[in-house]
């Protein structure tokens, strides 16, 4: 079998008191497309609004557009209506976790990341050291971040460098 | 005669901290708690530094960050401000524009040179004789002048950037900012309080009482047990932008965080400043603010030794000459007021300050120290001192309300400027609006909180702050005082302390119709550097406008900029620095590059395969054999960084039909064809192949520059153009990674690879595409050629690209596969006659790069119309053509410009060389290029020049297809 490798695979994991930075070696994600309609037939339990994910039968669905899904976990079946892209390769997910992720964010991206107002369930599309990064908040002081594979390692290294902060 | 003293007791420093630092190499002790200033003050150092321009000897003049004079270096960092530097153990700080010292400065010379060095003198004398004059003399006198010194050495102090959100900011933490914080505070709000100074309590820290000082220590007790509520001290407001984004410098143990904050409201609590008065030798060492004065001994417990003198022309003077006088200090009031309250009077007889009313400071007697001042007024008295204090009534700090263009309104009660009415959301309280006492501040501030928590909807608190229990304030009683220098001693009246503009200076700008105080700004320098006039603006403008005989209103204020004090550079550039300093691009294959010995070049973001050092060490060594490898045998190479666009729906036949200037509606499922695309003035915008590998899905792939743009072009034009269109798009750029096996030996080598699928040339031909599923994963294999032999590029999932990678290269070994690189790559598609980024600047038509035959003449494109505008039909456009160097002992360089043999070698030629190589087939220089009138010149000699290099060369144009015109190899 060919092996996965993923951009981070020689990356060292930081821990420390409060922080951990890890990463995902293996996601399945898929960028589902289609009329709000289509969506919502093959998605019963959609996200409200741009910028929030819901957990639906074992998988997050986030709404990256009025008009676009994410699928974490098995993706969905083809369907009339619906325009399917595996982006499994395409993003990597680094993990923060700890007290001090909220910090160590601060000091990345220009976006408010009070616990009372990014709150678990939310994501944003923003910008980390010039790279397009999404972030999500999957628990109080836990983080998914979604950058794309070929940025993966920079990001990697601004997060290590900002763990310093 | 100067001298200054620590008292044993009193002060808010730590006397059970005692701190080593050394100035100018010289070991000294101070208390934790001091600054700079306050310890060398102790250590009766007043002689600190030489003046900028006339070298005159400089001491401390103020207590805070407004400080003209006392700049020292230390961490490698000049200009620093002793009065706000924070001591710490250890801290080594140098005295600046002084050599061999302060004490004796051979610079001083300058001083002599005074009368002709005023401002102006350098424009107007160093202008000739000959036109770049200023050039040869500008080092001269650079290094005759200055601020202290950078330092080359690497900057070992961290620089953080942070952001940050809040519902109010205040500024400052003086009463109004403590009661405005705490008050937002207690409604619930997230509030940051920034204070420049490494002790929260602005003027209360000055006062000398226990009673501010313990409602200091209880407002922000409470304020620090809000948890939404963050005091930031050594945290100074340097800029306020558009939307409230804040610029905050915060000084931390190792360098320096820059915040930047997006604040609902803001409360300006920013203080104001206490201006010095003109007088003759006013910049003696020794002379300082009054309040200053009274800073250093109630903050610092530092005071002059025996006596002091102060000038005065308001109230304020004698809280400074009360508070010294207390402490046992001798104090003489030169008031240039004729009368004065009774209460002023009567604590004066009582402290036993002496007053003369109705007079002022005439001359300053001492050089390196202050040893006597010669008052003016009726009793022209001569008095013995140690240090002189000046009031000349207080600035409210209105630079960052400033910022955001609000203009600053002269006020008369205070003769000062006050901020001009403040936009929504923002507000100010305190002494930054005239309001000099404490209990009114404290009021204003609050006062000003409960604005702001209205305005955000907020709760705001029952109870109305508690107050500091001192007596009512006192009238702010002020006659303005702008210049009191008698005639003959302009000379030696400073104005501007740092840049040394004397009274003289200003009148100097008005004779010579420099009348606005941006221009007198300009001429004199008035205003500028570190501490951009904080103490001298407003006398200055206040002389001008006398000059001219108009009022201060109509004078104006310069400018206020960002920043608000001295920011180093570290602090803005954050951790872009070093390997941080843009992000890098990675393909899938990089650690594989890395692990074989390649050499990267930069490729925008890209980290891209340079070379590969089996094939030399040097790139015009490397390529070459790499080259030779492709034709000869096979070769692999990464072209993941390709664009890669996901097309897919109903319509996607029809939109690429649109886009791409060729048909792709009856393109088979399988194939994939060469297709370009125009951006709509009809200028090509990108090239590349595009295959069909179902119904209704495409894979779109574009060159590696363009691959940003074309995937925003194809995105615009289905939202805003052709939305009845059911089409969708997605980028697969980082999703897919690729190589190119490319050589008469990449079959054989693909075959063993994958043994099990059939590659002949009936089964996969060129520009065929097949999908493959290769051990669980799905490949796909497309026989593309950019390189201009028998080639494929493998596609496969960027996750398993290197696997595959080196499954190709492991199993293909025996036929010698090696990888090549970039400079390779680009180096065949020239010998084959490609246009590739180069080629492709935006400028070029179709028509100019030889593709124009490609373009259906059936169906319509994007950009179909204007691509026939008259002005790209015309016979002369440069246009694309092969170039054949006809002198093999010379070298083509890119970038060469174009001349026909009987040109005169001048100006911009006929055209330029677009991209150039060694052919490892024809033995010689080629190059492609564009040249005026195209392949109309074929076989004519041309020259290339090179003007760089001084470098010419004959060339002869030939068609760009250098090798296997009819495609027999690609066929193969």
């Amino acid at each position: 079998m060919l092996e996965r490798v993923s951009p981070l695979h020689h990356a060292t994991v930081y821990n420390s008191e409060g922080l951990s930075l890890s990463f995902d070696r293996d996601i399945t994600l898929t960028q589902v497309a289609g009329a709000a309609k289509a969506l919502k037939t093959s998605f019963p339990k959609l996200p409200d609004a741009v910028g929030l994910s819901v957990d639906y039968a074992g998988k997050i669905l986030m709404r990256i557009g009025p008009s676009q899904i994410w699928v974490i976990g098995t993706p969905p079946d083809p369907q009339d209506g619906l325009f399917l892209t595996p982006l499994s390769s395409s993003r990597t997910r680094i993990v923060l976790d700890g007290a001090r992720a909220r910090d160590v964010l601060a000091a990345c991206a220009a976006v408010d990341f009070h616990r009372q107002v990014f709150k678990p369930g939310q994501f944003v599309m923003t910008g980390i050291h010039h790279m397009p990064v999404l972030v999500h908040c999957v628990d109080t002081s836990i983080f998914h971040l979604y950058v794309m594979r070929t940025f993966a390692l920079s990001l990697w290294e601004v997060l290590a460098d900002a763990t310093h902060s | 005669m100067t001298a200054f003293k620590r008292h044993s007791s009193g002060g808010l420093i730590d006397r059970t901290q005692a701190v080593p630092f050394t100035f100018d190499g010289k070991s000294m002790r101070g208390f934790a708690g001091d600054t700079l200033a306050s310890a060398l003050l102790a250590n009766n150092v007043t002689l600190v530094g030489r003046s900028f321009k006339y070298h005159r000897p400089r001491g401390i003049m103020t207590a805070g960050i407004e400080e003209p004079n006392a700049l020292v270096t230390a961490r490698k960092t000049p200009n620093l401000s002793a009065t706000t530097l924070e001591l710490v153990a250890g801290l080594a700080a140098q005295s600046q524009n002084a050599w061999p010292s302060p004490a004796f400065d051979l610079m001083a010379v300058n001083a002599l040179l005074s009368p002709i060095l005023g401002a102006g003198f350098y424009y107007k004398t160093f202008m000739g004789p000959l036109k770049k004059s200023w050039m040869w003399y500008e080092p001269f006198i650079r290094r005759a002048a200055g601020l202290g010194k950078g330092s080359y050495e690497r900057d070992t102090a961290r620089y953080d950037t942070r952001h940050h959100f809040a519902d109010v900011l205040v500024v400052g933490s003086g009463p109004a900012g403590l009661a405005a914080a705490l008050t937002a505070a207690k409604a619930g709000l997230r509030v940051v309080l920034a204070e420049q100074d490494f002790e929260f309590g602005g003027t209360l820290l000055s006062q000398g009482d226990d009673v501010t000082r313990h409602w200091r220590d209880a407002v922000l007790k409470d304020l620090q047990e809000h948890a939404e509520a963050r005091v930031l001290p050594q945290a100074t407001v340097q800029a306020i932008y558009d939307h409230n984004h804040v610029a905050i410098a915060v000084k931390t143990p190792s360098g320096m965080v820059l915040e930047l904050l997006r604040a609902k409201t803001i409360i300006h609590a920013t203080g104001a400043t206490e201006r010095p008065l003109v007088f003759a030798n006013n910049d003696r060492p020794g002379v300082m603010l009054a309040s200053a004065l009274r800073t250093y001994i109630n903050r610092f417990a530092v005071s002059p030794a025996d006596s002091v003198v102060i000038a005065a022309n308001n109230d304020s003077a004698y809280l400074a000459a009360f508070d010294l006088a207390t402490a046992g200090v001798a104090v003489t009031v030169a008031d240039a007021r004729k009368t004065l309250s009774a209460e002023v009077l009567a604590r004066a007889a009582q402290n036993g300050v002496a007053i003369f009313p109705n007079s002022g400071i005439a001359d300053v007697t001492g050089g390196k120290q202050v040893k006597q001042v010669r008052l003016s007024g009726p009793r022209n008295a001569t008095i013995d001192c140690d240090a002189v204090g000046m009031s000349g009534g207080w600035s409210p700090n209105v630079h960052l309300t400033s910022h955001g263009g609000v203009k600053p309104v002269y006020r008369e009660s205070i003769s000062a400027f006050v901020p001009g009415e403040l936009p929504r959301g923002h507000y100010a309280a305190g002494s930054c609006i005239g309001t000099f006492g404490t209990l009114g501040a404290v009021a204003d501030g609050e006062k000003a909180a409960r604005q702001a928590i209205a305005l955000l909807g907020a709760q705001p608190p029952a109870r109305e702050l508690e107050r500091p229990g001192v007596p009512p304030d006192r009238a702010y009683a002020i006659m303005p005082v702008w210049s009191a220098v008698a005639k003959g001693h302009e000379k030696s009246a400073f104005v501007d302390f740092q840049n040394d503009v004397i009274a003289k200076d200003v009148k100097a700008a008005h004779q010579e119709g420099f009348f606005s105080v941006e221009h007198m700004k300009r001429y004199t320098t008035l205003g500028m550097g570190t501490d951009q006039g904080k103490t001298s603006n407003i006398n200055a403008l206040a002389m001008m406008a006398d000059l001219r005989g108009v009022t201060i209103t109509d004078a104006g204020t310069t400018t206020f900029r960002p920043p608000f004090s001295p920011l180093t550079i570290g602090a803005i550039a954050g951790r872009s620095v070093g390997k941080h300093f843009r992000p890098i691009r990675r393909s899938p294959l990089h650690q594989w590059h890395e692990q074989n010995d390649a050499v990267f070049i930069e490729a925008g973001l890209w980290q891209r395969a340079w070379y590969y050092t089996w094939a030399g060490d040097t790139p015009e060594t490397a390529y070459i054999k790499e080259m030779e490898l492709v034709r000869s045998g096979v070769g692999i190479s990464d072209v993941s960084t390709l664009g890669k666009i996901d097309v897919q729906g109903p319509d996607a036949a029809e939109f690429l039909n649109r886009v791409y200037v060729n048909g792709f509606a009856k393109l088979p499922v399988g194939k994939a064809r060469y297709g370009v695309m125009l951006n709509d003035d009809g200028v090509v915008l990108d090239d590349g192949t595009t295959s069909r590998i179902g119904q209704d899905q495409y894979y779109m792939t574009t060159t590696t520059a363009q691959a940003g743009e074309v995937m925003s072009w194809l995105e615009y034009l289905l939202q805003c153009h052709w939305t009845d269109l059911h089409v969708h798009v997605a980028s697969l750029t980082d999703e897919w990674g690729g190589m190119a096996v490319s050589g008469p030996k990449s079959r054989e080598a693909l075959q063993l690879a994958f043994p099990d699928v059939d590659l002949s040339n009936e089964a996969l031909p060129y520009m065929g595409v097949k999908d493959i599923h290769f051990e669980g994963v799905t490949v796909r294999l497309m026989r593309l050629s950019f390189s201009g032999e028998l080639a494929y590029e493998v596609h496969v999932s960027a996750d398993y690209t290197q696997s595959l990678w080196e499954h190709i290269v492991r199993t293909a070994g025996p036929l010698g596969i090696k990888p090549y690189g970039l400079e390779a790559l680009a180096s065949l598609r020239i010998e084959k006659g490609h246009v590739a980024g180069l080629e492709l600047d935006h400028r070029n038509t179709l028509d100019d790069l030889g593709l124009g035959k490609m373009a259906s003449k059936d169906k319509p494109y994007i950009g179909k119309d204007l691509r026939f505008r008259e002005n790209l039909q015309v016979p002369e456009r440069w246009s694309l053509v092969g170039l054949e160097l006809m002198e093999p002992e010379k070298k083509l360089r890119g970038g060469s410009i174009l001349f026909a043999a009987t040109d005169e070698i001048k100006g911009h030629g006929r055209g330029y060389i677009t991209s150039v190589t060694w052919s490892t087939e024809l033995q010689k220089f080629i190059a492609l290029g564009l040249y005026q009138g195209g392949l109309k010149h074929e076989g004519e000699d041309i020259i290339a020049a090179f003007p760089l290099k001084n470098e010419q060369a004959r060339l002869k144009i030939v068609s760009p297809h250098f090798i296997d015109k009819q495609g027999t190899r690609l066929h193969a």
